[in-house]
Protein backbone atom coordinates (compact mmCIF):
# COMPACT_ATOMS: atom_id res chain seq x y z
CA UNK A 1 0.00 0.00 0.00
CA UNK A 2 2.51 2.33 0.36
CA UNK A 3 4.23 2.32 -3.21
CA UNK A 4 0.37 2.61 -4.48
CA UNK A 5 0.16 5.62 -1.58
CA UNK A 6 3.20 7.51 -2.72
CA UNK A 7 1.87 7.01 -6.03
CA UNK A 8 -1.19 8.33 -5.50
CA UNK A 9 -0.64 11.22 -2.98
CA UNK A 10 2.61 12.32 -5.77
CA UNK A 11 -0.06 12.53 -8.61
CA UNK A 12 -2.68 14.81 -5.94
CA UNK A 13 0.67 17.19 -5.35
CA UNK A 14 1.33 17.64 -9.46
CA UNK A 15 -2.57 18.88 -9.33
CA UNK A 16 -4.19 15.64 -11.27
CA UNK A 17 -7.70 15.37 -9.64
CA UNK A 18 -9.74 12.93 -12.52
CA UNK A 19 -8.82 9.17 -12.64
CA UNK A 20 -9.68 6.80 -14.80
CA UNK A 21 -8.78 3.27 -14.87
CA UNK A 22 -9.02 -0.32 -16.53
CA UNK A 23 -7.58 -2.05 -13.99
CA UNK A 24 -4.94 -4.44 -13.30
CA UNK A 25 -3.91 -6.40 -10.28
CA UNK A 26 -1.04 -4.01 -9.68
CA UNK A 27 -3.40 -1.37 -9.82
CA UNK A 28 -5.46 -2.52 -7.54
CA UNK A 29 -4.44 -0.60 -3.99
CA UNK A 30 -4.23 2.43 -6.20
CA UNK A 31 -8.00 1.96 -7.38
CA UNK A 32 -9.03 1.12 -3.91
CA UNK A 33 -7.08 4.18 -2.17
CA UNK A 34 -9.08 6.43 -4.96
CA UNK A 35 -12.72 4.67 -4.64
CA UNK A 36 -11.99 6.01 -1.31
CA UNK A 37 -10.89 9.50 -1.98
CA UNK A 38 -13.81 12.35 -1.58
CA UNK A 39 -11.95 15.31 -3.38
CA UNK A 40 -10.80 13.74 -6.59
CA UNK A 41 -13.10 11.95 -9.33
CA UNK A 42 -12.64 8.29 -9.97
CA UNK A 43 -14.31 5.87 -12.38
CA UNK A 44 -13.12 2.05 -14.14
CA UNK A 45 -13.89 2.27 -17.65
CA UNK A 46 -14.27 -0.53 -20.46
CA UNK A 47 -11.20 -0.05 -22.74
CA UNK A 48 -8.30 2.17 -22.96
CA UNK A 49 -9.27 3.95 -26.10
CA UNK A 50 -12.60 5.08 -24.71
CA UNK A 51 -10.57 6.35 -21.55
CA UNK A 52 -8.26 8.86 -23.41
CA UNK A 53 -11.63 10.53 -24.83
CA UNK A 54 -12.76 10.87 -21.68
CA UNK A 55 -10.03 12.26 -20.37
CA UNK A 56 -9.66 15.00 -23.52
CA UNK A 57 -13.64 15.88 -22.21
CA UNK A 58 -12.28 16.34 -18.72
CA UNK A 59 -9.12 18.43 -19.77
CA UNK A 60 -11.90 20.66 -21.74
CA UNK A 61 -13.71 21.09 -18.71
CA UNK A 62 -10.45 22.12 -16.70
CA UNK A 63 -9.33 19.02 -14.78
CA UNK A 64 -6.10 17.43 -15.21
CA UNK A 65 -7.06 13.52 -16.25
CA UNK A 66 -5.21 10.28 -15.44
CA UNK A 67 -5.62 7.21 -16.69
CA UNK A 68 -4.34 4.25 -14.91
CA UNK A 69 -3.82 1.14 -17.32
CA UNK A 70 -1.55 -1.60 -18.38
CA UNK A 71 0.80 -1.13 -21.25
CA UNK A 72 -1.18 -3.30 -23.21
CA UNK A 73 -3.56 -0.26 -22.98
CA UNK A 74 -0.85 1.71 -25.26
CA UNK A 75 -1.38 -0.18 -27.96
CA UNK A 76 -5.41 0.19 -27.67
CA UNK A 77 -4.89 4.02 -28.00
CA UNK A 78 -2.74 5.06 -30.32
CA UNK A 79 -5.08 6.72 -32.84
CA UNK A 80 -6.73 8.63 -29.86
CA UNK A 81 -3.54 9.50 -28.53
CA UNK A 82 -2.18 11.00 -31.80
CA UNK A 83 -5.61 12.46 -33.77
CA UNK A 84 -6.70 13.99 -30.22
CA UNK A 85 -4.90 14.55 -27.35
CA UNK A 86 -1.56 15.60 -28.78
CA UNK A 87 -3.38 17.44 -32.02
CA UNK A 88 -5.41 19.61 -29.76
CA UNK A 89 -2.53 19.59 -27.39
CA UNK A 90 -4.08 18.16 -24.20
CA UNK A 91 -1.94 17.22 -20.90
CA UNK A 92 -3.20 13.69 -19.89
CA UNK A 93 -0.85 11.45 -17.49
CA UNK A 94 -0.47 7.45 -18.28
CA UNK A 95 0.10 5.81 -15.34
CA UNK A 96 1.19 2.15 -16.69
CA UNK A 97 1.38 -0.57 -14.94
CA UNK A 98 4.49 -2.38 -16.97
CA UNK A 99 3.33 -5.86 -17.37
CA UNK A 100 6.22 -7.79 -19.21
CA UNK A 101 9.02 -6.79 -16.85
CA UNK A 102 11.63 -9.04 -14.97
CA UNK A 103 9.77 -10.21 -12.34
CA UNK A 104 6.35 -11.22 -14.32
CA UNK A 105 4.95 -14.38 -14.16
CA UNK A 106 3.33 -14.34 -17.44
CA UNK A 107 5.13 -15.00 -20.35
CA UNK A 108 2.62 -13.82 -22.87
CA UNK A 109 2.98 -10.58 -21.49
CA UNK A 110 6.17 -9.96 -22.38
CA UNK A 111 5.72 -8.75 -26.49
CA UNK A 112 3.67 -5.82 -25.67
CA UNK A 113 6.91 -4.64 -22.81
CA UNK A 114 9.10 -5.59 -25.42
CA UNK A 115 7.93 -2.69 -27.56
CA UNK A 116 6.04 -0.29 -25.40
CA UNK A 117 8.86 1.76 -24.39
CA UNK A 118 9.41 2.26 -28.30
CA UNK A 119 5.79 3.12 -29.01
CA UNK A 120 5.63 6.23 -26.47
CA UNK A 121 9.41 7.16 -28.10
CA UNK A 122 7.85 7.14 -31.60
CA UNK A 123 4.38 9.50 -30.26
CA UNK A 124 7.43 11.68 -28.76
CA UNK A 125 5.59 11.12 -25.08
CA UNK A 126 7.91 12.47 -22.04
CA UNK A 127 8.67 8.94 -20.00
CA UNK A 128 9.64 8.54 -16.30
CA UNK A 129 10.31 4.95 -16.10
CA UNK A 130 9.96 3.94 -12.19
CA UNK A 131 11.21 1.17 -11.23
CA UNK A 132 12.66 1.73 -7.19
CA UNK A 133 10.86 3.88 -4.71
CA UNK A 134 12.90 7.05 -4.78
CA UNK A 135 11.91 7.59 -8.14
CA UNK A 136 8.10 8.24 -7.12
CA UNK A 137 9.40 11.17 -5.87
CA UNK A 138 9.66 12.63 -9.26
CA UNK A 139 5.99 12.17 -10.34
CA UNK A 140 4.65 15.54 -9.26
CA UNK A 141 6.97 17.28 -10.88
CA UNK A 142 6.44 14.91 -14.21
CA UNK A 143 3.16 15.75 -13.82
CA UNK A 144 3.08 19.28 -13.98
CA UNK A 145 5.22 18.92 -16.91
CA UNK A 146 2.50 17.36 -18.73
CA UNK A 147 0.69 20.71 -18.62
CA UNK A 148 3.46 22.96 -19.06
CA UNK A 149 4.39 21.42 -22.54
CA UNK A 150 0.73 20.48 -22.83
CA UNK A 151 1.71 17.03 -23.88
CA UNK A 152 0.75 13.52 -22.73
CA UNK A 153 3.07 11.93 -20.41
CA UNK A 154 3.84 8.50 -19.29
CA UNK A 155 4.79 7.16 -15.98
CA UNK A 156 5.76 3.42 -16.05
CA UNK A 157 5.68 1.61 -13.00
CA UNK A 158 8.02 -1.95 -13.30
CA UNK A 159 6.35 -4.89 -12.39
CA UNK A 160 8.79 -6.10 -9.52
CA UNK A 161 8.48 -2.19 -7.72
CA UNK A 162 4.74 -2.89 -7.78
CA UNK A 163 4.07 -6.43 -6.94
CA UNK A 164 5.18 -6.90 -3.52
CA UNK A 165 2.81 -3.65 -2.43
CA UNK A 166 0.36 -5.58 -0.41
CA UNK B 1 -34.78 14.26 -43.92
CA UNK B 2 -30.42 13.97 -44.00
CA UNK B 3 -28.20 15.05 -41.70
CA UNK B 4 -27.43 18.31 -43.01
CA UNK B 5 -31.35 18.99 -42.80
CA UNK B 6 -31.15 17.80 -39.21
CA UNK B 7 -27.98 19.52 -38.25
CA UNK B 8 -30.00 22.91 -39.76
CA UNK B 9 -33.39 21.73 -37.81
CA UNK B 10 -31.60 21.60 -34.03
CA UNK B 11 -28.50 24.47 -34.59
CA UNK B 12 -30.86 26.69 -32.41
CA UNK B 13 -30.68 23.95 -29.14
CA UNK B 14 -27.02 23.33 -30.06
CA UNK B 15 -26.00 27.37 -29.51
CA UNK B 16 -27.08 27.29 -26.39
CA UNK B 17 -25.67 24.21 -25.30
CA UNK B 18 -21.46 22.73 -25.44
CA UNK B 19 -21.32 20.35 -28.48
CA UNK B 20 -18.82 17.89 -28.81
CA UNK B 21 -19.54 17.01 -32.97
CA UNK B 22 -18.13 13.95 -34.23
CA UNK B 23 -15.32 13.58 -36.85
CA UNK B 24 -15.95 14.35 -40.91
CA UNK B 25 -19.03 15.56 -42.71
CA UNK B 26 -21.25 16.18 -39.73
CA UNK B 27 -18.72 18.40 -38.07
CA UNK B 28 -18.06 20.13 -41.62
CA UNK B 29 -21.55 20.56 -41.78
CA UNK B 30 -22.39 21.98 -38.79
CA UNK B 31 -19.61 24.54 -39.23
CA UNK B 32 -20.95 25.67 -42.59
CA UNK B 33 -24.76 25.78 -41.08
CA UNK B 34 -23.30 27.91 -38.05
CA UNK B 35 -20.07 28.06 -36.52
CA UNK B 36 -19.88 28.74 -32.65
CA UNK B 37 -17.19 28.96 -29.89
CA UNK B 38 -19.52 26.34 -27.64
CA UNK B 39 -19.02 24.05 -30.79
CA UNK B 40 -15.70 21.43 -30.64
CA UNK B 41 -15.23 19.71 -34.02
CA UNK B 42 -13.55 16.41 -33.81
CA UNK B 43 -10.45 16.66 -36.19
CA UNK B 44 -9.87 12.86 -35.52
CA UNK B 45 -10.47 9.96 -33.41
CA UNK B 46 -13.30 8.33 -34.92
CA UNK B 47 -15.84 7.03 -32.74
CA UNK B 48 -14.94 9.30 -29.64
CA UNK B 49 -17.60 12.24 -29.48
CA UNK B 50 -19.52 10.56 -26.99
CA UNK B 51 -16.42 9.89 -24.44
CA UNK B 52 -15.40 13.54 -24.65
CA UNK B 53 -18.70 14.87 -24.19
CA UNK B 54 -18.99 12.49 -21.27
CA UNK B 55 -15.66 13.47 -19.48
CA UNK B 56 -16.42 17.06 -20.46
CA UNK B 57 -20.05 16.77 -18.73
CA UNK B 58 -18.39 15.53 -15.64
CA UNK B 59 -16.09 18.18 -15.22
CA UNK B 60 -18.20 20.60 -15.18
CA UNK B 61 -22.12 22.01 -14.87
CA UNK B 62 -23.15 23.17 -18.30
CA UNK B 63 -24.88 21.12 -20.47
CA UNK B 64 -23.16 18.61 -22.95
CA UNK B 65 -24.70 17.63 -26.31
CA UNK B 66 -22.24 15.18 -28.22
CA UNK B 67 -23.60 14.56 -31.83
CA UNK B 68 -22.26 11.06 -32.74
CA UNK B 69 -23.53 8.37 -35.65
CA UNK B 70 -24.12 5.32 -36.00
CA UNK B 71 -20.91 4.28 -37.59
CA UNK B 72 -18.82 5.91 -34.75
CA UNK B 73 -21.12 4.23 -31.64
CA UNK B 74 -20.42 0.83 -33.18
CA UNK B 75 -16.60 1.37 -33.22
CA UNK B 76 -17.01 2.30 -29.70
CA UNK B 77 -19.87 0.55 -28.47
CA UNK B 78 -18.32 0.23 -25.19
CA UNK B 79 -19.28 4.00 -24.50
CA UNK B 80 -22.82 3.61 -24.42
CA UNK B 81 -21.89 0.77 -20.50
CA UNK B 82 -20.01 3.64 -19.22
CA UNK B 83 -22.75 6.20 -20.06
CA UNK B 84 -25.42 4.18 -18.51
CA UNK B 85 -23.22 4.03 -15.37
CA UNK B 86 -21.82 7.28 -15.12
CA UNK B 87 -23.66 9.95 -17.09
CA UNK B 88 -24.77 13.03 -15.08
CA UNK B 89 -28.30 14.84 -16.07
CA UNK B 90 -26.23 17.97 -18.39
CA UNK B 91 -25.26 14.86 -20.55
CA UNK B 92 -27.07 13.92 -23.54
CA UNK B 93 -25.98 11.93 -26.82
CA UNK B 94 -27.38 12.72 -29.60
CA UNK B 95 -27.30 9.60 -32.25
CA UNK B 96 -28.03 10.36 -36.21
CA UNK B 97 -28.28 7.38 -37.50
CA UNK B 98 -28.74 7.55 -41.11
CA UNK B 99 -27.33 3.55 -41.06
CA UNK B 100 -24.23 3.98 -43.40
CA UNK B 101 -20.79 5.96 -42.86
CA UNK B 102 -21.57 9.23 -44.59
CA UNK B 103 -17.89 10.55 -44.73
CA UNK B 104 -16.29 7.97 -46.40
CA UNK B 105 -18.71 7.07 -49.21
CA UNK B 106 -21.78 5.97 -47.79
CA UNK B 107 -21.60 1.86 -46.69
CA UNK B 108 -24.19 1.10 -44.69
CA UNK B 109 -23.65 0.49 -41.52
CA UNK B 110 -24.76 -2.80 -38.90
CA UNK B 111 -27.66 -0.31 -38.20
CA UNK B 112 -29.39 -0.71 -41.60
CA UNK B 113 -29.10 -4.49 -40.98
CA UNK B 114 -29.97 -5.94 -37.92
CA UNK B 115 -28.65 -3.92 -35.30
CA UNK B 116 -30.57 -1.49 -33.12
CA UNK B 117 -28.43 0.72 -30.87
CA UNK B 118 -31.47 1.65 -28.88
CA UNK B 119 -31.71 -1.88 -27.82
CA UNK B 120 -27.83 -2.19 -27.21
CA UNK B 121 -28.32 1.42 -25.11
CA UNK B 122 -30.67 -0.18 -23.17
CA UNK B 123 -28.53 -3.38 -22.83
CA UNK B 124 -26.07 -1.37 -21.40
CA UNK B 125 -27.96 0.28 -18.56
CA UNK B 126 -28.90 3.69 -20.50
CA UNK B 127 -32.04 4.48 -18.82
CA UNK B 128 -33.97 7.19 -21.03
CA UNK B 129 -32.88 6.12 -24.48
CA UNK B 130 -35.41 7.37 -27.38
CA UNK B 131 -35.68 6.22 -30.85
CA UNK B 132 -37.06 9.47 -33.13
CA UNK B 133 -37.47 10.26 -36.43
CA UNK B 134 -35.53 13.57 -37.63
CA UNK B 135 -38.71 15.39 -37.36
CA UNK B 136 -39.34 14.64 -33.57
CA UNK B 137 -35.71 15.35 -32.80
CA UNK B 138 -35.83 19.02 -31.89
CA UNK B 139 -38.26 18.32 -29.05
CA UNK B 140 -37.01 15.39 -27.85
CA UNK B 141 -33.64 17.57 -27.53
CA UNK B 142 -36.00 20.22 -25.52
CA UNK B 143 -36.84 17.16 -23.12
CA UNK B 144 -33.93 16.02 -22.83
CA UNK B 145 -32.11 19.61 -21.50
CA UNK B 146 -34.86 20.56 -19.76
CA UNK B 147 -34.92 17.50 -17.43
CA UNK B 148 -32.16 18.28 -14.61
CA UNK B 149 -32.67 15.35 -13.04
CA UNK B 150 -31.35 12.57 -15.83
CA UNK B 151 -29.25 11.78 -19.06
CA UNK B 152 -30.91 10.52 -21.87
CA UNK B 153 -29.26 8.93 -25.42
CA UNK B 154 -30.94 10.20 -28.89
CA UNK B 155 -31.00 8.07 -31.41
CA UNK B 156 -32.32 10.09 -34.71
CA UNK B 157 -33.37 7.94 -37.48
CA UNK B 158 -32.68 9.70 -40.77
CA UNK B 159 -31.71 9.16 -44.17
CA UNK B 160 -28.60 8.83 -45.78
CA UNK B 161 -26.74 11.27 -48.01
CA UNK B 162 -24.44 14.24 -47.45
CA UNK B 163 -23.82 17.64 -48.82
CA UNK B 164 -20.69 18.89 -50.96
CA UNK B 165 -18.34 20.78 -48.29
CA UNK B 166 -14.66 22.11 -47.71
CA UNK B 167 -12.58 20.76 -44.53
CA UNK B 168 -12.73 22.63 -41.55
CA UNK B 169 -10.40 25.30 -42.14
CA UNK B 170 -9.85 26.06 -38.45
CA UNK B 171 -6.77 25.27 -36.32
CA UNK B 172 -7.41 22.33 -33.78
CA UNK B 173 -5.85 24.66 -30.87
CA UNK B 174 -8.20 27.61 -31.99
CA UNK B 175 -11.22 24.85 -31.93
CA UNK B 176 -9.82 24.11 -28.04
CA UNK B 177 -9.20 27.42 -26.87
CA UNK B 178 -12.20 29.14 -27.97
CA UNK B 179 -13.84 26.18 -26.98
CA UNK B 180 -12.40 26.64 -23.33
CA UNK B 181 -12.60 30.20 -23.17
CA UNK B 182 -16.27 30.09 -23.83
CA UNK B 183 -16.67 27.67 -20.62
CA UNK B 184 -14.52 30.93 -18.97
CA UNK B 185 -11.88 28.27 -17.91
CA UNK B 186 -8.94 30.29 -20.40
CA UNK B 187 -8.10 33.57 -19.67
CA UNK B 188 -5.24 34.09 -22.03
CA UNK B 189 -6.99 34.78 -25.25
Amino acid sequence: MKISKKIIDNLKKGGVDFYLSVPCKLLANMIDILENDKDVYYSAVPREEEGMGICAGAYLGNKFPCIMMQNTGIGNSVNAIVSLLQLYQMPVVFLISYRGTPGEPVGAQGGMAKITEDILQTLRIPMLHCSSEKELNKISTFSKHAKVVESPVAILCDFNLMKDDK
Amino acid sequence: MNRFDLLNKVQNILKDNLVICNIGLPSQELYKISDQPNFFYMLGSMGLSSSIGLGLALSQNKHVISIDGDGSVLMNMNTLATIGNRAPSNYTLLIIDNGSYGSTGDQRTFTDEKTSLKDVALGAGCKNVVECSGEETVNELNKAIDDKDNSYVIISKINSGNVKIDPIPLNPITIRDRFRKFIGKVKYL
